[in-house]
């Protein structure tokens, strides 16, 4: 009995082994996209619509400059931006690029009031509209909150997606960590910060689990015989999967070394942001500024972002049509896990439909032009169908 | 306890290498770090007053380096215990290799979770950043002496200097993207 187990396992490992000797073609970001401005490093990409008529206000996704865009486009099956598409979304996303020492003393400003705003320009102008709608992720999500409270006129929705905004929490440990490093002496030795560097910090939150578990588990779930052609299937597909996830985990981009040192100061240590006291080029970031419709959305366990961290900001805006949803998932789980793909995706599109109106003359509506259902009353019509056709099952 | 028990995990630490370190530390400041501090004098003075300095740029990486183990050690130790304690009941005798993989379990999660709790620990914040603040010293040390001493000689270009042109470079490209936009904006007035 001893001896089989130890035989089934080493097989596991020899079968994951020859796995990993022949690997599976995988690819990541493959959804029909096309290139339509660029500037320096940063490329505007635009996604094919899936279907003939598109809800007219775009989205423009801002992702964080930490990890690649294509998280959101793992696979075909796990793939926010096919969601929006096939949801009759019209979508934009930011590819930030890999920074070299040419950019080394980009900031903030020019993150936010360069590339984001020249991006909405050109998504405007393509579109005939003067609104969009902005979708920002992570780090993008802080960008985006600031790029919304500065051209409230330009931006129609604002959906944040594990962002964070108060950085005074004590829930995050990157929080507590960023708070004793003195950025100064990291930014002026490397000024173009590496991916590692930030890498290294991300491990060293579970290094068990995640320099030596996440291996471990991998070969255990690599369960089947070489006879059986169907389990084979499904372990390539693992194989795949893993190996998607494992090249976004490490294609990290280094960072633009000024736009890191202010970042790092002024969010993570001083908490300017909320406080109404972030200054980019000489002006004051005020969130009251943000007028528009926001849905505030978050994880409930991730522990990148803490939901410290991004609820503040419904109360510090000053829109009357917000929203916050709590999805009981991880900081990537929102993004990639099966379940979220069933109801994050689903509840931002429902949330965005009846917002996403366009009045003539190329104007936006308000949003409130006719009564919008809230993410809640959506989610609570849906519990209701389900409840009532397992009745007429019954 | 016999010691074949792990009895000796209660008994090992970091602390005897530490204390000794701390020992030898103090002997330094005492003695050589003064005479490495002490100010140069001569023609090459500029030269050997930044050479002098690099040590004690190391010692202060070492000392931040011997902080962190012996809070990462201790950690180490804290776990090491708990799976003992976890586990001291079916670790008596032979163990089962039908068991190893609910030991793997304990041991992953135990070691896992200590070392989380470790890592929101105010101490865990300290090491961090003193470790990664005597490390970039000691880094930007090594490649001052090496464009001082090696680059410069060989009239090749040093980081130094292409950071200028990264700046020029920077500042131009802003200059034209700003003369750009205001040409469209003039352009569309008309």
């Amino acid at each position: 009995m001893n001896g089989l187990m130890l035989i089934d396992d080493f097989e596991k490992f020899k079968h994951g082994m020859e796995l990993f000797l022949k690997p599976p073609d995988f690819s990541v970001g493959t959804t029909p996209s096309e290139m339509i401005f660029h500037e320096d490093k940063m490329k505007l990409i635009h996604y094919i619509p899936t279907v003939e008529k598109t809800h007219p206000v775009p989205i423009l996704i801002v992702y964080a400059l930490v990890n690649r865009y294509y998280i959101l486009d793992l696979q075909p099956d796990k793939s926010v931006i096919k969601k929006l598409l096939d949801e009759g979304f019209d979508v934009y996303v930011i590819d930030w690029g890999y920074p070299s020492g040419v950019d080394m003393y980009l900031t903030l400003d020019d993150y936010v009031n360069g590339y984001i705003n020249n991006a909405v320009d050109t998504i405007t102008a393509r579109s005939g509209l003067d609104k969009i709608t902005l979708l920002g992720v992570c780090q993008g999500g802080t960008f985006s909150v600031m790029y919304a409270a500065l051209h409230p006129e330009k931006v129609k929705n604002l959906v944040t997606l594990v962002a964070p905004v108060d950085f005074d929490t004590d829930k995050g440990i990157l929080n507590s960590w960023a708070k004793s490093l003195d950025i100064d002496k990291i930014v002026d030795y490397y000024g173009i910060v590496p991916g590692d560097f930030l890498n290294s910090a991300f491990l060293m939150l579970d290094p068990f689990r995640l320099m030596i578990d996440k291996y471990v588990g991998m070969f255990d779930r690599i369960e089947c015989k070489p006879e059986d052609t169907a389990c084979q299937v499904r372990n390539e597909d693992y194989v795949k999967n893993f190996l998607r996830m494992e090249k976004w985990i490490f294609d990290s981009p280094d960072q633009a070394g000024e736009t890191f040192r202010q970042f790092m100061k002024d969010c993570y240590q001083k908490n300017l942001l909320i406080k109404n006291e972030l200054m980019l080029n000489g002006k004051k970031i005020n969130l009251k500024n943000i007028t528009m419709p926001l849905l505030n959305v978050m994880a409930e366990f991730d522990h990148l972002v803490p939901t410290d961290a991004s609820k503040p900001l419904s109360d510090a805006v000053s829109s009357s049509d917000r929203e916050t949803l709590v999805f009981p998932t991880g900081h990537i789980g929102i993004f990639v896990g099966s379940k979220s793909q069933k109801e994050v995706c689903p509840k931002i599109a429902a949330w965005l439909k009846p917002r996403s109106l366009q009045n003539g003359n190329g104007k936006i509506g308000s949003g409130n032009e006719e009564k919008t259902k809230s993410a809640k009353e959506i989610m609570n019509e849906q519990i209701k169908t389900i409840r009532r056709a397992r009745v007429n099952k019954k | 306890m016999s010691e074949s028990d792990g009895s000796c995990i209660e008994k090992s630490s970091f602390e005897s290498a530490r204390e000794f370190y701390d020992q030898w530390l103090k002997t330094y400041t005492a003695t050589t770090g003064r005479l490495v501090d002490m100010p140069a004098v001569g023609p090459a003075r500029e030269k050997s007053e930044k050479m002098m300095k690099g040590f004690s740029t190391f010692v202060n990486l070492y000392t931040a380096g011997m902080d962190t183990n012996s809070h990462f050690q201790g950690v180490f130790m804290e776990a090491m215990r708990k799976v003992k304690e976890k586990t001291a009941k079916d670790m008596k005798g032979e163990i089962s290799p039908e068991r190893y993989k609910e030991f793997y379990n304990i041991w992953i999660d135990t070691y896992s979770e200590t070392f989380k709790d470790f890592s929101k620990s105010g101490n865990c914040a300290s090491d961090m950043g003193k470790l990664n603040s005597t490390l970039m010293d000691f880094q930007e040390y090594n490649r001052e002496m090496l464009e001082e001493n090696y680059l410069k000689p060989m009239n090749l270009p040093t980081k130094t200097q292409i950071d200028e042109i990264n700046k020029e470079l920077y500042s131009l490209k802003k200059t034209m993207k700003e003369l750009t936009g205001q040409i469209k904006a003039l352009e569309e007035k008309k």
